[in-house]
């Protein structure tokens, strides 16, 4: 039995016929690496015909950086400021994820006063993220307007980053047996003032850009994702609870101190642009619950459980474990050998997943609802490339 | 096909692999007549224009900051991670024993201490602590990693500069023993003897490149 | 050209002098042409010497505030670097313009390249020679003004088309596709509701436009007809302008920038410069028609009130009338996002062309009867 591998030529062949009643000719176009719908440098090689989008295919590659082979270069507490690059606008949850799996795999226990304020940081970052998305997708339907919006309002999670780790972006805040260092002490008073400031927000949001009519003419009915489409592509987070599967790892396989809190998980029902922008913005209002909840019950205790200059030497074996980003299932696979440095340090990113699926649902529509949907699935480049 | 009524968001329980799951289910478009529907669209248009009118007509909403201008007035978090800086005590004495913990803590080989030994003492006494601003990475790992808690890092964050050489430092100002012997000797005269003047560049090739045309060695970036 | 400036002289004479006497400059020309032709070369050299000024003043008014305005839209502040509150910087930005390298794209068709921007600009200009800003400033008054505009407005089109055309790059030829099919569709629209004001006036001259709103503009004095065919003529202009939320032929995030992605410095500024000063001749012809250019606010009766507003003069009437509807097309454009292709060209042939018919014939109807809001008292 053999596999005919599908080269880029097969696939870039000009079709037999196209199916217009004009007679047209085909053509393609490199949407990417440098152009202002791909925020960042994804290439996306279009089929078309006039606006008419017939085949979309990504082609990856350009921000690879080898950071899981560079992870197996370092040692298991350097591998965690590698992941903050990835996703960039999950960094904490990048984070969480990895010390997660190596303090299963050398045993190293946490207390609550860890779990919580992790988990804080991981919904503010969440809403960070959200807020961001809102502004970019705004910007990306041509209202330019809420995209400083969105920026504005993220920087006051942004700002709170940074006074309590010190940095706004790849912050390496959350590592193998706690924290880089304690909340700090104007972290609760802040949080709660960010989170009065932002619900106002989110109604604002809700008048500007979601109830606008125009944005739902782009964005209703528009790359439909079925359900069993969503699974068999492996897509995660929002894009997945939009096609109406209710797969939420904070609620599935509870971490941190989800088990604790009340919310609920925002699910779409059709699938469509629209169900993946508005599930985004409930998630919203469902982290702002969440952080609620928390905020005033950050239980006393260290911040960190083991001494951070003692090499962390897991047993031999494999370990796995996932969170739920920002965009969905961020999954770290780490083999050790009982060494100081993973043997073999792997990354299951959800933007990966995230964008093939556009193969899929852009086909037939036009270039602009292209713009629409790739937006509405959130992608973040470097997360993809690794 | 009507607008969505965003208020409409129903509470559900869904169940996936075996468990139970409490869901809010996103609102849809729904069908109304054609009347109400362009009188929703043209609701929802003005609705959007009073908003950002509104912003329009409140400058205090303004979040612009005018950054160079504002230099007096910045406040930086105290824990914001710019520039590393070594940690002196009162007397003046480098805590750094140059133990190269942080050395070894730093992921991208961004800090080289180099030391030598004193005849007389036996002890190690720091010649260069370099740090590749270039290649740092911010991590803070080397100042969670030091076990003397003499390394730290300062807000001054305006560190641009036209060549990148410019960017290896060596950050201390003063060759000579640590704080432990240093801060032992009362007299002011006798403790400088120790020390030997160190510029915060120069220093071996290529990690501090003052052999380089066109670096002005030994003053500020 | 005696015939002509005989046919105008009677002409001026002819008319009944209402408060202004409107007098343009190519008539003052033409008036003196036979006896005096240097003093006419005069008139006609000051006229372009005013329209060049015209031309640069609102183009980087226009700019300035479009960007201050944009700014504290969005929570900014705008340019505050360059002069005073930034004043300086729309002077920075074309001296930039003007000195940096115009490139030509290697498999450009280099003719129609850089034919292309002279076209666009050369359309701004004739439409802004028409405009009737004051009843003793205008530089032409053709007794066929208002299909002077809609024709001289197109030929903008075949600017963006040929630009987008010779870039030979597939995003601009995107680009310009979608500006010829918006554009022209968008036109009947425009034209439809121009021709409405034509209907009521009795004229296409759009100084006796202006002065047959003398006692009331034709936005309230036509019942409905008059406001629907101010907002549809309102919406197609914006299309017609490339304005969000009809900016497809730019379409920054889809088509990186439209038919001008290929061209920089100089041209670019060209088209830059033609948007702008269209967007001015644009709310300048949907004042004059509909809300009464120059003329002061009127109520038939009122004459106290009436004296003050025509105390205040024409010319400050006519700014304010002008910069309120490109602060609405501001306002419009930093509110809403874009439209797709096809959704752009239903809302023209399924919604505004038929309502613009319908209110064709209402108007048609309203003008047979006589009934107006507010009759002209014979």
């Amino acid at each position: 039995m053999s596999v005919k591998v599908k080269t880029l030529d097969d696939l870039t062949l000009p079709p037999p016929g196209a199916d217009s009643p004009l007679s047209t000719q085909e053509y393609f176009i490199n949407m990417g690496p440098q152009h202002p719908a791909t925020h960042g440098v994804l290439r996306l090689l279009l089929r078309l015909d006039g606006e008419n989008v017939r085949e979309v295919i990504p082609v990856l590659g350009y921000i690879h950086r080898g950071i899981e082979k560079i992870g197996e270069n370092s040692s298991y507490r350097q591998t965690i400021h590698l992941v903050d690059r990835l996703d960039y606008l999950s960094a904490l949850m990048n984070n969480w994820v990895v010390s997660m799996v190596v303090e299963r795999a050398a045993g190293i226990e946490t207390n609550d006063r860890i779990e919580y304020i992790r988990t804080i940081m991981a919904e503010l970052q969440r809403l960070q993220s959200h807020t961001l998305w809102w502004g970019v997708i705004g910007m990306d339907l041509g209202a330019f307007t809420p995209f400083l919006y969105g920026f504005r309002d993220r920087e006051y999670a942004t700002d709170i980053f940074e006074e309590t780790i010190g940095a706004r972006l790849t912050m390496n805040y959350i590592q193998p047996g706690g924290l880089m260092n304690d909340i700090h002490p104007n972290f609760v008073k802040r949080t709660k003032e960010f989170l009065e400031y932002l619900k106002p927000k989110i109604d604002e949001y809700d008048e500007l850009v979601s109830g606008n009519a125009i944005i739902q003419k782009r964005l209703v009915n528009i790359g439909i994702l079925s359900a069993e489409d969503a699974i068999s592509f492996g897509t995660t987070g929002p894009v997945l609870r939009a096609s109406g599967v209710p797969y939420d790892l904070r609620k599935i396989e509870p971490y941190g101190v989800y088990g604790k809190v009340e919310f609920d998980v925002a699910v779409g029902q059709a699938g469509d642009s629209w169900d993946r922008y508005i599930v985004r913005v409930m998630e919203m209002r469902e982290s702002v619950k969440i952080i609620e909840q928390l905020i005033d019950n950050i239980p006393e205790g260290d911040y960190m459980t083991v001494k951070v200059a003692k090499a962390i030497k897991p047993p031999e074996g494999r370990y796995y474990g996932h969170l739920e980003t920002a965009r969905g299932v961020i999954g770290c696979f780490i083999v050790s050998d009982g060494k100081d440095k993973p043997y073999r340090f792997h990354l299951r990113t959800p933007n990966f997943n995230n964008l093939w699926c556009l193969t899929k649902i852009a086909k037939g529509w036009k270039i602009a609802d292209l713009v629409a949907i790739a937006s509405s699935l959130d992608i973040v480049i470097p997360d993809i490339d690794r | 096909m009507g607008l969505v009524n965003l208020r409409k968001i129903r509470r559900a329980k869904q169940e996936i692999g075996g468990r139970e799951v409490a869901v809010v289910i996103s609102p849809r478009p729904e069908q109304t007549r054609l009347g109400t529907t362009v009188w929703q669209t043209f609701k929802s248009l003005l609705t959007g224009m009073k908003i950002t009118i509104s912003y329009l007509f409140r400058p205090s909403t303004v979040v612009t900051q005018q950054y160079p201008e504002n230099r007096e007035t910045l406040q930086m978090f105290d824990r914001y991670r710019a520039q590393l800086k070594l940690v002196y005590d009162e007397a003046g004495g480098r805590l750094c024993n140059c133990c190269q913990i942080c050395e070894n803590a730093c992921p991208n080989q961004s800090i080289k201490i180099e030391w030598t030994k004193n005849p007389d003492t036996k002890k190690k006494e720091l010649e260069r602590w370099i740090w590749r601003m270039d290649s740092c990475t911010f991590c803070n790992a080397c100042v969670q990693a030091c076990p003397s808690n003499s390394i730290t890092f300062g807000n001054e964050f305006e560190s641009a500069v036209y060549d990148r050489r410019l960017l290896v430092y060596t950050l201390n100002d003063k060759a000579g023993p640590d704080a432990k012997v240093w801060s032992a000797i009362e007299d002011p005269a006798e403790r400088e003897k120790l020390m030997r003047k160190m510029d915060r560049y120069s220093g071996p090739i290529p990690l501090s490149g003052t052999s380089l045309p066109g670096n002005p060695s030994g003053k500020e970036g | 050209m005696t015939a002509f400036s005989s046919f105008l002289f009677n002409y001026l004479n002819g008319v009944t002098a209402n408060v202004y006497e409107p007098v343009s400059v190519a008539t003052r020309a033409a008036e003196v042409w036979a006896h005096e032709p240097w003093l006419a070369i005069g008139w006609l050299a000051l006229g372009m010497a005013v329209m060049l000024g015209f031309l640069v003043v609102i183009g980087m008014g226009l700019i300035y505030g479009e960007r201050k305005i944009a700014g504290h839209f969005q929570c900014r502040l705008g340019p505050m670097r360059v002069g005073w509150h930034g004043l300086l910087q729309v002077i920075a930005d074309t001296l930039k313009l003007l000195v940096k390298e115009d490139v030509v794209p290697a498999k450009a068709d280099k003719v129609l390249h850089v034919l292309a921007p002279v076209l666009a600009i050369m359309a701004t200009l004739l439409a802004l020679a028409i405009v009737p800003a004051t009843p003793w400033f205008q530089l032409i008054d053709v007794n066929i003004g208002v299909i002077y505009v809609t024709a001289v407005g197109s030929i903008g089109v075949l600017g963006v088309l040929i630009g987008g055309w010779s870039s030979n790059n597939k995003w601009s030829l995107l680009g310009a596709m979608r500006a010829g099919a918006q554009i022209i569709s968008y036109e009947v629209s425009a034209t439809l509701a121009l021709l409405i004001i034509v209907l009521f006036a009795g004229s296409l001259q759009l100084s006796t436009i202006v002065e047959s709103q003398a006692d009331g503009w034709w936005i309230w004095r036509s019942h409905l007809a008059g406001i629907v065919a101010f907002f549809t003529f309102l919406i197609a202009s914006t299309a017609e302008l490339n304005r969000t939320p009809f900016d497809l032929p730019e379409g920054e995030s889809e088509l990186t920038a439209g038919f001008h992605t290929e061209y920089s410095g100089m041209r670019f500024a060209f088209f830059f410069l033609a948007e702008f000063i269209n967007m001015f001749v644009a709310s300048a012809i949907a004042a004059t028609l509909f809300l009464g250019g120059w003329m002061p606010f009127q109520i038939a009766g009122l004459d106290g009130f009436n004296a003050v507003m025509q105390a205040i003069p024409p010319g400050v009437w006519f700014a304010v009338k002008t910069g309120g509807l490109i602060f609405l097309l501001m306002w419009f454009r930093w509110t809403f996002p874009r439209l797709r292709i096809d959704q752009l060209m239903g809302l023209e042939w399924k919604f505004l062309l038929p309502v613009g018919f319908v209110n064709l014939l209402f108007a048609a109807v309203l003008i047979l009867m006589g009934w107006y809001f507010a009759p002209i008292p014979a």
